[in-house]
């Protein structure tokens, strides 16, 4: 069995299949060019060239994806490096200006173009399918298990060289001004720990809370200890009759709690979701369910920000850059509300989850790699990283962004708005391990049947840690 | 009478029923943020935004976007309906060998779900230097087996003494196609064509892999502007929603007597 890119395994036969498949793909759209661009076609060999192509649409859809890509791929534009990413918007707009001012500094080098392309599901679809097509932008916005899989079809290419490039490079002190976890969340433990992304958006897990509602149960700030959380949710509930807390099911704020419970989620290729730190959330989870302080939203909608918005609700969890559209919600009211770190066991000892997606560097010409590069570099300069996180609600990833006049002005404008870079330090990414986005969606799971009751804590971190750990022994 | 109010009460509840999430849609485009994303149901805004339009059409070039998806929704159209016709009335009138094999490989590709054949139908496109053309966007919708089939029928409702009599007049199969066949199916080629046209105007996943300009892209490519990892700007995105959905609206009114008639014929539930 040859394991290929994208999570397929492809038989023996079934991958000569899929080479003769690909030999045919080239012959068909080679003979169809000629075919499609000269008046008089080349008539030898028309019919097999349809019979081909249509043979290779059979084989290809049967190959569904897999197929194994090696060696360097064409740069979907020559006359550009083109960055595919998922801003929209006012930030869409922020990220071409930055991308203009560096193509305006390099005149007459290979410029830099951002297009839009979807949401991440979107980019990781086209991206599989440029793979296949053997055609790839110079970049694109990724998450780690999207990167995962993009090493795995060798369509990245690790960025040791070029950070360590004595011209391009970067500087020692230039890479101790970036927080280690923002970079360390960029190396792959599966792939020999080398760096195939580097930091491009990150936020880190926050606890919103209403002060009005709270101010109603009797207390004038938000918990520390989830100890405290608890108590709190309960004397809302007792008081105000509300619910306190809506549940938008995700793995990464699991992560963050079981991180701020002095616990990890997997060791090694080993989940440690059956640790006493997990057991302790799920715990959490099904007291606040059981008493009804908590109930879960729809997934994907934001009904917990319009609670918390409304008043109906007196804590949300999520990420710090939610702050925007939470303050969007709430511009009439700006004094009601609130964001701090998550509760912790042991405050002394915090930690949080790391969010954001990254950027990784495709495996095209030498000039495309550079120009990404170089773009990368300009992007997370240190002004530029605060630029980007006073316009977007991104956390500037830098730690001499703590001196900077604009952030500190920013920072002065409203107490809440250094509550996140403060995480930083002591945030956490998620293990970037092949198969951990499998894994998410089994944790999420697990949440949603505490929350239901259809399992209890243990029942249900018990059947999570024994199907992750199989997800992960699989790959 | 008393049945017959009954049976107008109980109808007009179902269109009410039917509409209400598209009048939910309109009176959106006119509220603020808070009170779209509100989770008791609102209405009437409270206060008419009439600058959410303002904003729209200022977060995208939804002109161009205009522009786009009507050449493509027209041209696919015009296409498969040419297409369906020819093939239709193939299958349908001529007799050659393995008619009814090659009608079976045609009707086996609506059994292929688009994800399994979006990456090789993308790899081809590219192969053929048509990424982020016209042709990539119009080209592999111009034939469907579904539009194919439902002209079959058509044709096959037709009896076959038009046929006969004509070719006594000395009537080849093309001129009997274009001059007698097809205006007698013409409800089914307006359903074909309503189905093309919506088909394209609706679609979001091929334009977006297949296109990476502005200049190319189409309207539903155009509302995920709205839509980002932090929140959805829902007002604007039903305002634009609203906008999307008038030129469809008004050619579902245009053709609704040849679909009713069509859909009713051929047993196609909506």
């Amino acid at each position: 069995m040859a394991k290929s890119g994208f999570g397929f395994r492809v038989s023996g036969f079934g991958y000569w299949l899929w080479q003769k498949g690909l030999q045919l793909v080239h012959a068909g759209t080679c003979t169809l060019k000629r075919f499609t661009r000269h008046p008089t076609p080349d008539t030898r060999h028309p019919i097999p060239a349809f019979l081909a192509t249509a043979v290779l649409l059979f084989i290809v859809g049967c190959g569904g994806g897999g197929g194994v890509a090696t060696g360097q791929f064409k740069p979907i534009n020559e006359s550009a490096a083109v960055f595919w990413d998922r801003q929209t918007t006012e930030t869409a707009e922020l990220l071409r200006t930055i991308a203009d001012e560096f193509n305006a500094k390099r005149p007459g080098a290979l410029p830099v173009k951002v297009e839009h392309t979807g949401g991440y599901k979107e980019i990781f679809q086209k991206v599989t399918a440029s793979v296949q097509a053997g055609a790839l932008p110079s970049m694109a916005v990724a998450y780690q298990s999207m990167t995962a899989e993009y090493i795995q079809a060798r369509a990245v290419v690790a960025l040791e060289p070029l950070i360590n490039d004595p011209v391009i490079g970067l500087t020692s002190s230039d890479l101790d001004d970036f927080f280690p976890v923002v970079l360390d969340t960029n190396k792959y433990p599966d792939s020999g720990n080398k760096m195939y992304s580097f930091p491009f958006c990150k936020s880190t897990l926050m606890l919103y809370f209403n002060k009005k509602v709270l101010a109603d149960a009797g207390f004038d700030g938000p918990p520390k200890t989830w100890g405290e959380f608890l108590e709190q949710c309960r004397q809302v509930k007792a008081k105000t009759g509300k619910a306190a807390y809506p549940v938008s099911v995700d793995c990464s704020t699991i992560a963050a709690m079981i991180f701020s419970m002095g616990g990890e989620v997997a060791s090694g290729r080993q989940t440690l979701f059956d640790q006493p730190a997990a057991i302790k959330t799920f715990e959490l989870l099904e007291t606040l369910a059981k008493e009804q302080l908590a109930y879960q939203i729809p997934p994907g909608t934001y009904d917990d920000e319009m609670a918390l918005s409304q008043g109906s609700a007196a804590f949300t969890m999520r990420s710090s850059s939610g702050r925007t559209s939470i303050a969007l919600l709430m511009k009439d009211a700006q004094d009601d509300w609130g964001m701090t770190a998550i509760p912790q066991d042991d405050p002394a000892h915090p930690s949080t989850v790391l969010f954001g997606p990254n950027v990784c560097i495709f495996n095209t010409t030498p000039e495309q790699q550079r120009t990404a590069w170089e773009f990368i570099k300009f992007f997370t300069s240190p002004e530029m990283s605060v630029r980007w996180a006073l316009g977007t609600g991104y956390l500037p990833i830098r730690k001499s962004a703590a001196n900077n006049p604009d952030i500190k002005k920013f920072w002065g404008e409203w107490p809440y708005n250094r509550a996140a870079f403060d995480c930083l330090p002591f945030a956490k990414s998620e293990p970037n391990l092949a198969g951990w986005q499998e894994v998410r969606t089994l944790v999420e799971t697990a949440e949603t049947e505490v929350l239901t009751g259809v399992k209890t804590a243990r029942d249900a971190a018990a059947a999570l840690k024994q199907k992750a750990d199989a997800v992960l022994a699989r790959q | 009478m008393i049945r017959r109010s009954i049976l107008y009460f109980l109808l007009l509840a179902g269109a009410l029923f039917t509409t209400l999430p598209f009048i939910w849609m309109a009176t959106t485009a006119f509220k603020s943020l808070t009170e779209a994303v509100s989770p008791t149901l609102v209405w009437w805004p409270a206060e008419w935004q009439w600058h959410n339009f303002v904003e729209t059409f200022q977060a995208a070039p939804f002109g161009r976007y205009f522009f786009n998806s009507f050449l493509v929704g027209f041209v696919v159209t015009g296409a498969v309906v040419l297409t369906s016709l020819a093939a239709g009335y193939a299958f349908a009138r001529l007799d050659f060998h393995g008619r009814t094999a090659l009608f079976g490989v045609v009707m086996a590709t609506m059994m292929i779900p688009f994800e399994v054949t979006l990456i090789p139908n993308y790899v081809l496109i590219r192969n053929l230097g048509w990424y982020n053309t016209y042709a990539a966007l119009i080209v592999p919708w111009c034939a469907n087996a579904f539009s194919i089939f439902l002209m079959r029928q058509a044709f096959m409702s037709l009896p076959a003494d038009y046929f006969d009599a004509a070719k006594v007049d000395g009537c080849g199969h093309l001129r009997f196609l274009i001059r007698i066949a097809a205006p007698l199916v013409k409800p089914a080629m307006v359903t074909v064509g309503l189905f093309a046209f919506l088909g394209s105007y609706n679609s979001l996943l091929w334009p977006l892999i297949v296109t990476s300009e502005d200049t190319m892209r189409v309207l539903q490519v155009g509302l995920t502007v709205f839509s980002g990892a932090e929140g959805v700007r829902l007002h604007l995105l039903m305002c634009a929603s609203t906008i999307v959905i008038l030129p469809t609206v008004a050619l579902y009114f245009a053709a609704q007597r040849y679909f009713l008639e069509s859909s009713l014929g051929s047993g196609i539930k909506g």
